[in-house]
Order: C-alpha cells, then sequence, then structure tokens
C-alpha cells in the first residue's frame, strides 16, 4: 500500500543499448498499472528496476517515501510474481509460501496463519502439502501469487503472469486476479504484452514502445483517444484502419475528405485543432473496424470497395477488403444484426459500399503520427533511428551467445 | 511364406552381429580385468614375496596385509592421504561451488577474462609451476614433514579454476528463482545455500567425488613436496618406492595388497555415488 514514482528513469546496458528512456510516472496508492508493449519495448526491464533485480542508470524511484534507487530488492517491501513462477522445486508448497516469512523470523504459529489464509484466497489448501512439479501450472500460478501475498507487500509486482498458460486457464485466471485485487487492496504493477489483459485489468495502462512511453491513460482513453499511430494501432483487433485524408476548414468547423466521401469532424476535434497554431492539410484518418457501416449502393459519402475475403467469428463477421489503398480495409458485421439470409448474401457480394462513422473517427498527423485532438501526444519514435539500435543489440547478443558457447 | 523367411534371415544376421558385439565386449572386458585380477592374487599369494609369471597363487596367505601395518609406514601413509583427500574434498567443494556460482550469476567487470583466464591457465600441465609451488611452500614450511597441510594447500588453492562443469550446472537452474527468494528477503548468501544448493544436489557430489579422488592417487606433487621424507609420503609415492630395483623381490606381494587397499574407498566412493555422478557430468548439457 504505497505510491510509487518513477521519475526520469533510464536504463542503459553495458553495451550501450538504451532499454528504457527518461520512463515518467505517478502510481497512486492501490493503483492496478498495467505496462504493456511489443517484446523488446522495456516494460520488463522497468518492472524489474522497480524491484531491484536491475540498475538504475538515471533518474529516480520512490516506493512510498523512500528513493529505492540503491536499495536491495528485500528491503524494498515489495513481491513479484514471475512468468515461469519460479517456485522451489525443493520445497512444499507450504514451504514456498511461508519461505519469505521464515526469512523474517516470524513465529511458527503466526507463519501457520498466514499461509493458510493466503492458501484459503487462492483455494489451494489441499495442495500445501504437495511439491510444485506434481502441480499443473494453474495451481503452481496460483501457488506463486499465494507466495507474493502472503507478505502483504505494499507493492505487488507481476512480469507477466499468464503468459505460460493456455488460453482458457488464462481467461480464468485473468478473473481471478481481478477478485485477488479487491480482496488484497494494494499497489500493483502488471506487465503484459496482450491487450486484452491490459484492457481488463488496468486502472491506467502505459503503453510502451523501444523504451518510450506512448501514452499513460485508462483503457476507454486508450482505446477512444489513441495519442498516436503506433497505440492506435497497438490496441483492438483486429487492427484500426488508417485512411489518407484532406483536411478542409469550413469557417470554426472542419471536413475531412477520404476518398470522395465527405465526413464532419467531430465538435471536440475541432474545437482542438482552432486551438493550434497551424493544422496539417494532409492527415491520416483512424476508424476502427467496428465503426465501418456498410451502406446500400447510391448512397451519399460511401466509399466503395471489392470484397477480398470474409472471416465467419460466429457472434461478428470480419470483412477484409480492398478500396484502392495499400492496406486493406477491414469491417466488423455484428452477425445478430443480419438474418441468415442477409449474412450469406453479404458473404457472396462482390463490390459494396460503407460509409465511417462520424463521431468516432481519430486524426493523426502523417509526420509524427501524433493525435491530432490529444494534448502532450507522444510521436511515434522513428523507424530508422530503432531500428538500427535494436539491430546492433541483437548482432551483439547474438556474439555474446557465441562467446559464451 | 517368403516375407517370413526375410524376417528370419533378418532376425538370423541380427543373432550373429549381435553375438560378435558380445564377444568382442566380453575380450574388452577382460582384458581390463586381468590387471586387478592379477592384483589380487598377488597380493594374496603366500609363497614368494617376488614377481613370478603365473595368477593363480599357490599359497594362499593374509600375511602380506600384516606386513603392510606392523612392518612399514604403509597406515601412515594411508592416513596421510586420507585426512588429504578429506581435507581437500571439503574445500575444493566449497570454493568450486561458490566460485561457478558466483560465474553464473552475478554479472561484473572482468568476468569474462577472467573466465577465459582459467580456462587457458587450466590447459597448462600443472607441473610447470611445481619448482615454484615448492619454492613457496617451503618458505612457508610446509614441505618435508609438513607436508600434509602444504598439500592440502596445493589442491585447494588451485580447485577454483574447475568451475566450469559446476558453472554449467548453475547455468541450467533459471535466474528467476534466486530473483524470487532475494525479493522473498534473502541474502546472495541464503539464496545459494537455501535454494541452489538443495537443487544443486547431484554436481555437489560429483564435485566431492572428483575432489577426494585426485588427491588419493596423486603422485607427482606428494612426491616432491614429502621429498623424501618417508612419514610424509601419501600411498601414491610410497608404494612406489617398492618398486624399485631393490625392492621390488622382497616388496611386490606387499605391493599388491597395498595396491587393493587404496583401491577399496574410491571403487565404494564411485559405486555409492555413481547415479548422481553421470548426473552430475551430463545434467548442464542435456537441460541446457
Amino acid at each position: 500500500m504505497a505510491e510509487v514514482k518513477l521519475r526520469n528513469v533510464k536504463k542503459q546496458y553495458d553495451n550501450g543499448f538504451v532499454a528504457v528512456h527518461d520512463f515518467n510516472l505517478e502510481i497512486k496508492d492501490k493503483e492496478f498499472i498495467v505496462l504493456v508493449g511489443p517484446s523488446g519495448c522495456g516494460k520488463s526491464t522497468t518492472l524489474r528496476m522497480i524491484a531491484g533485480l536491475e540498475d538504475i542508470s538515471g533518474g529516480e524511484i520512490m516506493i512510498g517515501e523512500n528513493v529505492v534507487n540503491d536499495m536491495e530488492p528485500k528491503d524494498r517491501d515489495i513481491a513479484m510474481v514471475f512468468q515461469n513462477y519460479a517456485l522451489y522445486p525443493h520445497m512444499s508448497v507450504y514451504e514456498n509460501i511461508a519461505f519469505g516469512l521464515r526469512l523474517r523470523r516470524l513465529p511458527n504459529d503466526e507463519i501457520h496463519k498466514k499461509v493458510c489464509e493466503a492458501a484459503e484466497i487462492l483455494g489451494i489448501t489441499e495442495l500445501l502439502g504437495r511439491k510444485p512439479k506434481q502441480l499443473s501450472g494453474g495451481q503452481r500460478q496460483r501457488v506463486a501469487i499465494g507466495r507474493a501475498i502472503v507478505r502483504v507487500p505494499k507493492v505487488f509486482l507481476m512480469d507477466e503472469p499468464l503468459s505460460n498458460l493456455d488460453a482458457k486457464l488464462r481467461n480464468q485466471m485473468r478473473a481471478e486476479i481481478i477478485l485477488l485485487r479487491r480482496k488484497i487492496q494494494t499497489t500493483f504493477v502488471y506487465v503484459t504484452h496482450d491487450q486484452t489483459e491490459a484492457m481488463t485489468l488496468g486502472d491506467r495502462i502505459v503503453i510502451m514502445k523501444d523504451g518510450y512511453v506512448m501514452q499513460v491513460g485508462t483503457p476507454q482513453e486508450l482505446f477512444n483517444h489513441p495519442a498516436n499511430l503506433f497505440v492506435a494501432g497497438f490496441i483492438g483487433t483486429p487492427q484500426m484502419n488508417f485512411f489518407d485524408a484532406k483536411l478542409i476548414k469550413n469557417g470554426s468547423k472542419y471536413t475531412v475528405n477520404v476518398r470522395g466521401a465527405e465526413i464532419e469532424v467531430p465538435d471536440y476535434i475541432c474545437e482542438k485543432l482552432n486551438a493550434r497554431s497551424s493544422v496539417p492539410e494532409n492527415v491520416i484518418l483512424g476508424a476502427r473496424p467496428e465503426n465501418l457501416l456498410i451502406r446500400p449502393a447510391g448512397s451519399k459519402n460511401t466509399i466503395k470497395a471489392r470484397m477480398k475475403v470474409t472471416e465467419m467469428m460466429g457472434s461478428e463477421m470480419h470483412i477484409h477488403a480492398d478500396c484502392g489503398m495499400d492496406k486493406d480495409v477491414i469491417l466488423r458485421v455484428q452477425t445478430a444484426d443480419l438474418d441468415e439470409e442477409a449474412q450469406v448474401e453479404l458473404m457472396a457480394r462482390k463490390d459494396f459500399e460503407f460509409s465511417i462513422r462520424q463521431r468516432t473517427i481519430n486524426l493523426f498527423d502523417p509526420d509524427d503520427g501524433r493525435n491530432l485532438a490529444v494534448e502532450n501526444a507522444v510521436p511515434v519514435p522513428k523507424k530508422a533511428e530503432t531500428a538500427v539500435n535494436t539491430d546492433e543489440f541483437d548482432k551483439k547478443k547474438k556474439k555474446d551467445k557465441k562467446k559464451k558457447s | 511364406m517368403s516375407e517370413n523367411k526375410k524376417y528370419r534371415s533378418k532376425s538370423g544376421r541380427e543373432r550373429l552381429t549381435r553375438t560378435i558385439i558380445y564377444i568382442f565386449l566380453t575380450l574388452l572386458c577382460v582384458i581390463w580385468l586381468i590387471p586387478f585380477v592379477y592384483l589380487i592374487f598377488q597380493a594374496f599369494r603366500g609363497e614368494s614375496t617376488s614377481m613370478v609369471t603365473y595368477i593363480i597363487p599357490k599359497q594362499w596367505t593374509f600375511d602380506n596385509f600384516i606386513f603392510l601395518f606392523t612392518k612399514t609406514n604403509f597406515g601412515h601413509w594411508y592416513l596421510n592421504t586420507f585426512i588429504i583427500a578429506l581435507f581437500n574434498a571439503v574445500l575444493q567443494t566449497v570454493i568450486v561451488l561458490c566460485v561457478a556460482y558466483a560465474l553464473s550469476r552475478m554479472r561484473f567487470k572482468g568476468r569474462k577474462f577472467l573466465m577465459n583466464l582459467m580456462l587457458v591457465l587450466g590447459m597448462f600441465p600443472g607441473f610447470l609451476s611445481m619448482i615454484a609451488t615448492y619454492f613457496i611452500l617451503k618458505l612457508f614450511g610446509l614441505t618435508s614433514e609438513n607436508a600434509v597441510p602444504g598439500l592440502i594447500l596445493v589442491y585447494a588453492a588451485s580447485s577454483g579454476m574447475g568451475y566450469y562443469i559446476a558453472k554449467g550446472f548453475f547455468d541450467t537452474i533459471p535466474k528467476s528463482l534466486d530473483e524470487a527468494a532475494r525479493i522473498d528477503g534473502a541474502s546472495r548468501a541464503r539464496v545459494f545455500f537455501r535454494i541452489i544448493m538443495p537443487m544443486a544436489k547431484p554436481i555437489i557430489i560429483y564435485t566431492i567425488m572428483m575432489a577426494f579422488i585426485a588427491p588419493w592417487g596423486d603422485f607427482m606433487y606428494a612426491s616432491l613436496i614429502t621429498f623424501g621424507h618417508e612419514e610424509a609420503y601419501n600411498v601414491a609415492v610410497g608404494l612406489y618406492k617398492w618398486l624399485d630395483k631393490e625392492h621390488i623381490s622382497n616388496y611386490f606381494t606387499i605391493f599388491c595388497a597395498g595396491g587393493l587397499l587404496v583401491s577399496i574407498p574410491i571403487t565404494a566412493l564411485f559405486m555409492s555415488l555413481q547415479k548422481y555422478y553421470v548426473e552430475g557430468v551430463t545434467g548442464g548439457a542435456v537441460k541446457g
């Protein structure tokens, strides 16, 4: 139960590779923060720096009132759950959970009480006598969580705890983590590369790319108002569609022209655009697949498209269509909205027209990828720069590996 | 019918190959065992003490063993060797495991250089440094009559260089176990003793065995550092003296009896820990 503050935290490895650039975040007491991003984006490194398992190259980390930069992990009053569970194989489940308490020299009866309580919360009481290798993946993960909660730490760190589980178990454990969080009110920092986990668990989500923070916000903010093209593409499946568009000023209002279709820009975006010193003429319009609506032929302000693939997912249908751009457009149609005949008819169609749901559009600057309506949006890191860096890093890693072997 | 024949002919050929292989292996076995069997028989031979051209003794006796312990320093040598091996087993195991763990887990400047240096140094035969070692030990007064502590020092001091098998084993234990324990509140030392050691049983046993066996059979260093001081000999040096021209006819069967006694603890140790030995040597390779 403590706030965690990261100020200008930086991680640079000995070979010069910068894993985390200037990370700033204030985590409130009892908040559930999720760090998410593609692999190699520095999310695990950030978590390990909070845990004290990695040294910090610059900046400051505070847990509660203490600066913990040079503090040993054991003195930080944190607990961590690892991706591979990291259970001590030679100890029983009971001893695994009790290990941290024993090191703190608690009296035996108190240890017993706490272990039993933690086991009860997680429903593993009957497993206490077993060894880790006699447990299934889900049970092991529960024991790992038990080991963490038994100490009632200030901060609870989780490093991709569900990625070793199969899909069904993952959904179940995700729900259990939500319940657990209600039971033990403490600060959580959770790392994942799975956006569903991020969206469902986090109070706030931190999206990272190549060591930079792209956006910090609630799941809703991230989904509806992504700060840049990277966030827009990362959150949501299927991915958001991007169209090249022209912005046209009409008094204090704006319209965008996308492949011949005119769309009124929502008022809140117009306000933001009017407040800007300069507004680009060419923009990128982002619209999620569910916001592309199929229209009857001949309707106004529609975009013509040619059907390429239809994927029947059961409750919804994904339509991949070509409307003359480099990339296909994806539409998501709720099957419940159509009767079976209409579904068959839709799947058999070759050409169709669609419009974009006006109030849901996002406009991005094509130069740096920033959302024109989000203040203080972070530009997408230039690909060339980061690519070179990671390439070099990979090469070095390979060299190191060769040397080792 | 023809298929059946095919099968039979195939199995016949297989049986033939197998028979040849078994004959070959048995022959090899016999060749390997002849010296040992010869040694056992000679140890119990009573009719003379000199070398003979036949294997099975004409007269069986325990006299050679009694002679060993009553008329020679063999008891002394045996004890010396045992003390050296025991101390070395403890010291070397502790040093090797600590070095290996540190090199496996900790990242510090010069780690790679140190590892390579030790590897390269280990490739030079140990006797290159024998003269220097002798003079250093002499300065400390750890030669001749004090050769036992001197030898323990020589064996244990260089043992850190044999870190690689243990390091290979530690490398296969996930690092996150250490990290979990450190977060749970354990210091580095406690992680090592409470978490890693119980999981490293095969490699501990392998290291103990190696550390025990090496000084048990060492001749070169022991003969140099004891430098003719008979009381301080270990078994290898002591027994070898009996193979001199002037001794061999009087001491050959006694030498064999001594040899037999020397092999007993090693054989017992090896047989009882054989299972772990294989695990220790192959553990890293299989898992990594």
